[in-house]
């Protein structure tokens, strides 16, 4: 990969930078965009473009979280204990990764689309449980509080059903490692569910996680050998870019409207991982 | 609020501060050896490929801001678990480089 060529790598930005706007504005990593979009449409490999895409997990995850800490939604506390349970789920992915078969990954991923697609268009429930004394895991003080706008309130909630929220965590970990996603759509029924966040909580507190995750796969997946710098610098360059300007720009877009053509496009990008799963590819040529 | 339940603000400010130009950083990086790479290849892919393990390297970084943070506060359960997140990734690097 000595060579490199302009048109390449500013097609790998401009993708990077549409689909971390856009994500942006509704939440939600873009990395469940760019493997698709690497792979489908400039037929690269799947391998390569998953080493691409955690290293663009990463960068969103690191640039968007200061905002978070700032306005204290991030559980911190919390977020370090799961960890534990995302990097395990991240470690036992890396080695799946080298043994699958590239077409059944592109079957996990379209499944992994179709849910988030899915996920999009329902509507997150909150269920907020108020810290009531001590708990069975209060020897953690991980129960706390987050301050609310409009009004002008502090809230207090507690975290609950820890060791599901931790299973749920794990097979995030090892989704994320194995397709290159922050894995968004796994993490959140774990943290609005089963342990009962309240919503920006659960965003924030996800968001920070997601980091760490992509880097406990992204070291394996370099030293592999897996991170092409013409690839993955591109896309990384791209996504930060994409993440600052998304949140400034796109506010003014009607929210919902948004939402249905993400669905339009998840749909379409399931579709063809589908397809190409099963070794056919409409657009290009097969890899 | 009782203050037991949050963690001193200094914590959030610290990570915030690392992870703010830690972003900037690498991703300054990655621009530079880019726009180097164009010009002449080599030197300036190598100097992206520094920005990209950067990245890699910022939440383990952050990760070990709170072991640091945790050993200090004396809450040395949770410096022992921010100790296994270290672990588990470096676990990851060996197995993932093999």
């Amino acid at each position: 990969m000595a060579e490199i060529h302009f048109g390449l790598e500013a097609w790998l930005f401009a993708v990077a930078l549409g689909t971390s706007m856009l994500g942006g504005v509704l939440g939600m990593a873009s990395g469940i965009f760019i493997v698709p979009f690497l792979t489908m449409f400039g037929r690269i490999d799947i391998h390569t473009a998953i080493g691409a895409s955690l290293i663009s997990v990463i960068a969103c995850s690191c640039g968007s979280a200061a905002l978070f800490l700032k306005e204290r939604l991030t559980n911190i506390r919390l977020a370090v204990l799961l960890e534990t349970a995302t990097t395990s789920g991240a470690l036992c992915g890396v080695f799946l990764a080298g043994l699958i078969p590239a077409a059944v990954l592109y079957l996990i991923f379209a499944l992994i689309l179709l849910l988030s697609a899915q996920q999009m268009l329902a509507r997150r429930k909150e269920s907020i449980v108020a810290p009531g004394g001590a708990g069975r895991w209060a020897a953690l003080r991980l129960d706390s509080t987050y301050p609310e706008r409009a009004p002008d309130r502090e809230v207090s909630y507690s975290v609950n059903r820890l060791p599901l929220g931790m299973a749920l965590m794990y097979g995030a970990g090892l989704i994320s490692a194995l397709l290159g996603i922050g894995s968004g759509v796994l993490k959140i029924p774990a943290m609005d569910t089963a342990l009962r966040l309240p919503i920006k909580v659960s965003s924030a507190t996800s968001n920070f996680m997601i980091g760490v995750t992509a880097a406990a796969s992204a070291g394996a997946y370099f030293a592999r050998g897996e991170v092409l710098t013409a690839v993955a610098a591109p896309v990384a360059l791209g996504s930060v870019v994409g993440a600052v300007l998304g949140a400034r720009i796109l506010m003014s877009v009607p929210n919902h409207r948004l939402r249905l053509m993400f669905v339009a496009i998840l749909l379409v990008l399931a579709a063809q991982m589908l397809l190409a799963g099963f070794g056919i590819n409409l657009i290009g040529h097969a890899a | 609020m009782s203050g037991e339940l949050a963690l001193p603000a200094s914590l959030e400010q610290v990570l915030g501060r690392l992870l703010h130009y830690g972003t900037h950083v690498a991703s300054a990086v990655i621009a530079l050896g880019l726009l180097l790479a164009f010009g002449s290849g080599g030197a300036g892919m190598r100097i992206a490929t520094i920005g990209i393990v950067l990245f890699i390297l910022l939440p383990v970084a952050r990760v070990a801001a709170m072991l640091l943070f945790f050993w200090r506060a004396r809450d040395y359960r949770f410096a022992a678990i921010a100790a296994l997140v270290l672990l588990i990734i470096a676990f990851s690097y060996v197995v993932g480089s093999r």
